[in-house]
């Protein structure tokens, strides 16, 4: 079996080149001549400013101040590790990603669910569902930011007729991180939908019908064969949906500007701040990595998972 | 044999496509660190703390066109200037085109230092808030414009404080200006908070002090349901919230800091600043609308327009367009919005101190000798007499002494009046380096405070706790 799926590379890799084409220019100089531009922009634009951040980071460099960097070894990080600052946002950060993320992964679920039994308007329907994660997040605030506003917004308009109160979504502590997780599920639902749609169109119909011969109940099809078969894609989409709200920062500077007070501001709002505020270019640099290293981490744990979850 | 052949094909290039990367890594590491300090070193192109001196006389000008570019946030008065500016100064110079590129108020400080820290700006005149100077001062971004005032600009036909203000550093005394201290600007646009007022719901005349106009809000509120008692800046975006509690603070005859000892702990959090907080949250919070905790500038002009407050309190340089009859609900013209509308100096309590609000003009430092030659004829062509009364005219507020008494003036806004009337009682926050810091702290909480996320009193120990912090030189993060 080996050998025949190898045989048609190693054809491909001793055909003789093109008439016309370079002679000197073997195929691997070719592949190596048409990566090297995207190499180059990859080394440019992400590996160079990741490895300057982390000389950076153990430094007390400002950009702004025109007195050079000074060694200051593990400093910014013990500075950051140890700042009650930091762990406030770091709890705001959790709270707003569990939530968010738990609420887009049900509600995704189940609306991929309802849409792959349907049979007709299900292309339509998918469409549809996908318009709010094709905004930009700065959009999606500023349009949430006016439906939001307890004065003339159209939300607080609509409690108003059903015979609530006024509610100050953007101005109290609780409402506010709520509203954000809110706005942030309204935008990234279709993108668990649209995986757990692909999940879930993929189970085999086979299964279905053995299930039905046997007179499975629907609650048994779904326990037994849907969520089982869904499920790793499913996690995948969690992982992917965790790490962007773990780094959420727009949504937060639109809605709420980390207010009342600092209790919306997450981990990135805060190292924002540090960098643009104080132009504490060191700490700052220090303090990314330190996110970045945390992304890593936990993404390794979940990735062992998964693999432990395929393998059984 | 196949693959063994691949393999060892592989590993070349793969060795010399690894090495390559190696030294592009390396390579970009001294293009970076090199560029930095050749500026610093060689050519002098990084500017020594202090910033470099501009040419006491104006160089002279190149004939070219030539584009004079602005950096403001958004807001009336920045279209204003740039369409007086290319009416104006291109009687005199007719090559020139002035642009003011604006960014939302929030991005402003950043938009601006950015660019300084990168050392290359796209705006050749700086419009900075007055207590930005010290950090683009501190850091050499703008020009030491000392030697061109005193051989260009009539210094004695300013207020003394406001040209300190706009220019100097280190920070003047409150009502002061130092003789022997640099320049670093020159006054664009005055401003100060006034206090607009329902005529026809609480009558003509203004309450005289703090107590007296809480009461009649509280008055006014209760009297008139769907209105508010109180319209002011809260949000904790740029300067809002802290600029209401500033103005509060120093009604009630407190003090930001000592300036002399730099020491904000024990004087901001005195008796008379805890009296101010507990008026500010506990009095005048609750007259306000509900939700209205994150307002700033263009949310308490559309309270007021909309004929949702009883009394507001606004900058005056962005007070114009309460006056729109396409904007307001209070009167389809001008006449009948001020028959319900007025403006009146902010009422005193123990003591008579207003904000000092506006900005200045500051050249950057980090662009070409031809532009910035520019930038200094366009400074002592604005500053002068008729031209300081024609911006009067066209909506601006002038800081020359002359022109603030003007008709041009006076006659040109009913809230012009009010800054006139202010300029002897202004008093303005701290002008230092860490200014960025010291203003977020103050903003986020006493938003905190206003919005239930904090005690008055804590808010207030943790403002004083955190900008002492920042001052001595830690502070954490």
């Amino acid at each position: 079996m080996t050998t025949t799926t190898d045989r048609p590379v190693q054809e491909a890799s001793s055909t003789t080149p093109a008439p016309g084409g370079s002679p000197r220019l073997s195929d691997r100089g070719l592949a190596v001549a048409f990566i090297s531009p995207a190499l180059l922009l990859l080394l440019g634009m992400s590996v160079f400013p990741l490895l300057w951040a982390l000389y950076l980071s153990f430094t007390d460099y400002s950009a702004t101040r025109a007195t050079g960097a000074n060694f200051v070894g593990f400093d910014n990080y013990s500075l950051i590790l140890g700042s009650s600052e930091v762990h406030k946002r770091a709890l705001t950060t959790l709270i707003y990603v569990v939530g968010a993320v738990l609420l887009q992964t049900v509600l995704g679920f189940s609306i991929a669910y309802l849409i792959s039994r349907r049979t007709r308007g299900r292309g339509a329907l998918t469409t549809l569902f996908l318009v709010p994660m094709m905004l930009s997040p700065v959009v999606v605030g500023l349009f949430w930011k006016f439906m939001l506003d307890a004065q003339f917004g159209v939300i607080n308009s609509m409690l108003g007729s059903l015979g609530f109160g006024q509610v100050e979504w953007l101005t109290r502590q609780r409402t506010a991180l709520f509203s954000l997780i809110v706005v942030d599920t309204w935008q990234w639902t279709p993108f668990i939908m649209l995986i757990a749609l692909a999940g879930l169109t993929a189970v085999p119909n086979y299964l279905y019908e053995a299930a039905s011969i046997d007179r499975a109940s629907e609650w048994f099809r779904f326990r037994h064969i849907t969520l089982p078969m869904v499920w790793p894609l499913l996690l995948i989409a969690v992982m992917f949906r965790a790490i962007e709200a773990f780094r959420l920062f727009d949504l937060v500077y639109i809605l709420t500007s980390g207010g009342p007070g600092v209790s919306t501001e997450t981990l990135s709002f805060h190292v924002y701040k540090v960098a643009f505020l104080g132009f504490n270019t060191g700490t700052a640099s220090a303090y990314g990595i330190l996110m970045v290293l945390v992304v890593i981490v936990l993404a390794q744990f979940y990735l062992r998972y998964l693999n432990k979850l395929k393998e059984g | 044999m196949r693959y063994s052949k691949r393999a060892g094909l592989s590993s070349l290039p793969g060795r010399k496509v690894r090495l390559a990367t190696a030294a592009l890594l390396v390579a970009t590491t001294f293009a970076a660190c090199g560029g930095g300090g050749d500026d610093g070193d060689d050519d002098g192109g990084t500017p020594a703390a202090g910033g470099p001196k501009a040419p006491a006389t104006v160089p002279e000008l190149s004939d070219d066109p030539t584009t004079l570019s602005f950096v403001w946030f958004e807001w009336p008065p920045a279209q204003a200037l740039e369409d007086f500016a290319n009416a104006e100064y291109t009687k005199e110079r007719p090559n020139v085109t002035i642009e003011v590129n604006t960014v939302p108020n929030a991005n402003w400080h950043d938009a601006m230092f950015t660019q300084f820290a990168a050392q290359q700006t796209d705006f050749d005149i700086a419009i900075l808030d007055s207590q930005h100077i010290g950090e683009a001062v501190t850091n050499g971004n703008i020009l030491d414009i000392t030697d061109f005032v005193n051989e260009n600009i009539d210094v004695d036909a300013y207020d003394p404080y406001l040209l300190a203000a706009y220019g100097q550093y280190p920070q003047a005394e409150t009502g002061q200006r130092d003789e022997d201290a640099s320049l670093y600007g020159l006054p664009l646009l005055g401003d100060t908070w006034t206090m607009i007022y329902r005529k026809d719901l609480i009558g003509d005349e203004p309450p005289e002090t703090w107590d007296e106009m809480i009461d009649t809000a509280q008055k006014c509120q209760d009297e008139n349901p769907g209105v508010s008692g109180l319209a002011f800046h809260q949000a904790n975006g740029s300067d809002a919230a802290a600029v209401t509690y500033n103005t509060v603070n120093g009604v009630y005859g407190g003090n930001l800091w000592n300036s002399a000892d730099k020491q904000i702990e024990g004087v901001i959090n005195d008796e008379a600043g805890q009296k101010a907080m507990d008026v500010l949250v506990n009095e005048m919070k609750p007259l306000t609308a509900k939700g209205s905790g994150n307002w700033f500038i263009d949310e308490t002009n559309a309270a007021v327009a909309q004929g949702k407050a009883c009394i507001a309190f606004q900058w005056i340089a962005a007070a114009g367009g309460l006056l729109d009859p396409a904007q307001s609900t209070l009167g389809t013209t001008e006449d009948e919005i001020l028959d319900k509308l007025g403006f009146a100096t902010l009422p005193t309590q123990d003591s008579d101190v207003v904000p000092l609000g506006g900005m200045g003009m500051h050249i950057s430092a980090y662009v070409s000798e031809s532009q910035q030659a520019e930038a200094l004829n366009f400074m002592k062509w604005f500053e002068q007499e008729d031209i300081q009364k024609k911006w009067a005219a066209a909506g601006g507020v002038p800081s020359r002494t002359d022109a603030i008494q003007s008709p041009e003036f006076l006659e040109a806004g009913p809230f012009n009046q009010v800054y006139a009337d202010s300029v002897a009682r202004m008093r303005d926050m701290w002008n230092v380096p860490e200014y960025a810091k010291l203003i977020d702290i103050e903003n986020t909480n006493v938003n905190a405070a206003l919005n239930g996320a904090k005690s008055p009193e804590d808010a207030l120990n943790d403002i004083a706790e955190q900008q002492q912090g920042v001052l001595d030189g830690g502070g954490g993060l």
